[in-house]
């Protein structure tokens, strides 16, 4: 009983400051004494949805970034996270820190540098530079993530699978991936709320060439239209609420990583 | 380093480990091990925890690389051969039946890997649980199996694909005593039934004893002694394999041909040595006596301690001045502490180790 009323508190206080946002997204003009606005519109998610605003180019951008951001740091973070939580190897603890470099230290202080390396790779303003300064903090997250995913894998399913006949990539294919599947779907999850979230540095190296959504979301910001503004907002919630709900019904019923899904 | 030399030459070894060899940074886990394993038979590979065994174990399922030396079974060099291409199947002790898949998915495992259609795995699936008596569990997830059943269906799976060999490691000590048993006529049933090539790895003397025809006895990256199990009791090369097998009574001699010499004490053997021994005799063997008897061997004691274990009684007998025995009689056989009573070693159960390092001429067939 206690339980549960804790935990609606816990969600009254994490909704409550959308609360603002949907009034505003409705409202036809929401000034001082009034509680709630007298007039009701659809008139900014109409906005929103025609080209001109730039919203849906914006999400395009941001989900297709967040897409293949995620994908790479898989990519990266897979090998490095099995190395790491496998293997025994001298340095492997200083290895770890290192790894955590991106995440302690501020991209301001690294900015200036990155810019005027992708500059001189003619990659500044490219959709691709955005994609590899958001590489910057996603992968050390995922391969973190996988890392105490693999540190908890028994490679005994590994060689026992081999034993019956499977070779090393229907082995990764057909036990290990299957396996590790909740620890993925975590690791993903942060890297794509991660990259689609990130505003500083695609600020700098997009150059405004690459629009995501929270450079759409900055842009309004400056012109003062607080209905598009809230109608914007709360779009650029939904993906990352959406993902985070599949994950967590993607981990509830799993036996591997015991507890995790109950997060 | 020690040979097995116990099957005569014109029987190909089935797996045959040559002067295999592989080193860790700071130990040799395996030094020049030889072994043979003839086809069909069941060898457990024993020793102590980080004797080498699950090094060597590991080499075999090809997981480990050897640094030098060959495997070969049935005839083919295994080196250079992938794990999944050479026809050994293991079973690991703690079952590791993958938790994603079914119980009868996780037994056709190998056989869908090998592109065998599903209606067709599926009732050889069926059939093999049947055989390790787990009728109509195909569909029940591996987490909602006891101990017990998981290793049964982990063998399943790996007799499923009929391998050449099929390594097992430690199949029983994750179970409980009677549980234990269970599972050991089991595989042994199976072993007879499909009469694969068993090489068992195990750190369990009680269980290499009782799940082998023949015993590899492995210590510190080497072999010591390759014998039938009644044979490594009875004929132990030297003290460390009498004490790993449970052996409890030591004392040196001086031998003068069968006539042996501790002490005051004068024992005939059956073996035939000179020089100063090592005598062991195994405390099954000393048979106790409440009345005096006119025999050799039999030598007046006291009971200085009294043990019971339920299967066994364990007397502790003093005999003579500064010899103390173990003496494992029936428990139905009572005595007091201090109660005087004789004492027989039979001349065959006296066994000793010289204490020179020549290997003794006995040690091979």
């Amino acid at each position: 009983m206690l339980r549960k009323s804790f935990i609606t508190l816990v969600i009254v206080v994490l909704f409550l400051p959308f609360l603002p946002l949907v009034i505003w997204s409705f409202a036809q003009g929401w000034f001082f004494p009034q509680l709630i606005p007298d007039q009701w519109t659809l008139q900014h998610w109409s906005q929103l949805v025609s080209p001109t605003s730039r919203v849906i180019e914006g999400l395009l951008q941001s989900l297709a970034i967040a897409l293949i951001t995620t994908m790479l740091s898989l990519l990266v973070g897979l090998p490095a996270g099995r190395a790491i939580g496998v293997m025994d190897f001298p340095g492997k603890e200083a290895l770890k820190l290192f790894l955590l470099t991106p995440i302690i230290v501020s991209p301001l202080a690294t900015l200036m540098g990155i810019q005027f390396v992708l500059i001189r790779l003619g990659l500044n303003g490219t959709l691709l530079g955005v994609v590899l300064v958001h590489l910057m903090p996603t992968i050390p997250y995922m391969t973190l993530v996988l890392t105490s995913v693999f540190a908890n894998f028994d490679t005994g399913y590994e060689t026992q699978a081999r034993s019956l006949g499977a070779s090393p990539l229907q082995v990764l294919s057909q036990v290990t991936l299957p396996l590790i599947a909740p620890g993925i779907v975590v690791g993903a999850l942060f890297a794509f709320l991660i990259s689609w979230n990130e505003f500083l540095l695609t600020f700098f190296v997009g150059a405004g060439r690459v629009f995501t959504l929270p450079m759409v979301l900055f842009t309004l910001l400056q012109g003062g239209n607080n209905g598009l503004v809230a109608a914007v907002a709360i779009t650029s919630v939904i993906p990352g609420l959406l993902f985070l709900l599949l994950a967590s019904k993607a981990l509830e019923n799993d036996t591997v990583l015991g507890g995790f899904g109950n997060v | 380093m020690y040979k097995s030399t116990t099957h005569p030459q014109s029987l190909m070894p089935h797996l045959h480990l040559q002067e295999l060899t592989k080193q860790f940074p700071g130990v040799t886990a395996v030094q020049s091990l030889w072994l043979e394993v003839q086809a069909g038979e069941i060898l457990a590979l024993l020793g102590p925890s980080g004797c080498g065994k699950s090094t060597t174990l590991q080499m075999i399922a090809g997981v480990v690389q050897p640094d030098s030396g060959t495997i070969t079974l049935d005839g083919q060099i295994l080196n250079r051969v992938p794990p999944e291409r050479r026809d050994i199947a293991l079973v690991l002790q703690r079952g590791l039946l993958f938790p994603h898949l079914t119980v009868g998915e996780n037994v056709a495992f190998g056989l869908k890997l090998r592109g065998v259609s599903r209606a067709e795995r599926e009732e050889k699936a069926i059939a093999m649980l049947r055989q390790v008596q787990l009728e109509g569990f195909a569909d029940r997830k591996p987490s909602e199996l006891s101990g017990g059943q998981a290793q049964r269906v982990a063998l399943a799976r790996s007799l499923i694909i009929h391998p050449k060999l099929l390594l097992l490691d430690e199949p029983l000590s994750a179970l409980d005593a009677n549980l234990r048993e269970e599972m050991q006529d089991l595989i042994l049933r199976l072993q007879a039934q499909t009469e694969v090539t068993m090489l068992v790895v195990t750190h369990d003397q009680a269980e290499a004893v009782v799940m082998s025809q023949r015993i590899a006895l492995m210590f510190e990256g080497c072999l010591r002694q390759v014998d039938t199990p009644e044979q490594i009791y009875r004929q132990p090369y030297d003290e460390t394999v009498a004490r790993f097998m449970g052996g409890v009574n030591f004392f040196a001699a001086e031998a003068h041909g069968r006539q042996w010499r501790a002490n005051d004490l004068t024992l005939f053997s059956e073996y035939d040595h000179y020089g100063s021994v090592q005598v062991t005799i195994r405390p099954e063997q000393i048979q106790v006596f409440t009345e005096g008897r006119s025999q050799t061997n039999t030598l007046p004691a006291t009971v200085i301690a009294n043990r019971f274990t339920g299967t066994q009684r364990r007397l502790t007998l003093a005999i003579a001045s500064e010899l103390t025995l173990q003496a494992w009689v029936t428990p139905t056989q009572d005595f007091r502490v201090g109660q005087l009573v004789w004492a027989y070693l039979p001349p065959s159960a006296l066994w000793y180790f010289p204490h020179s390092t020549v290997p003794h001429p006995v040690q091979v067939p």
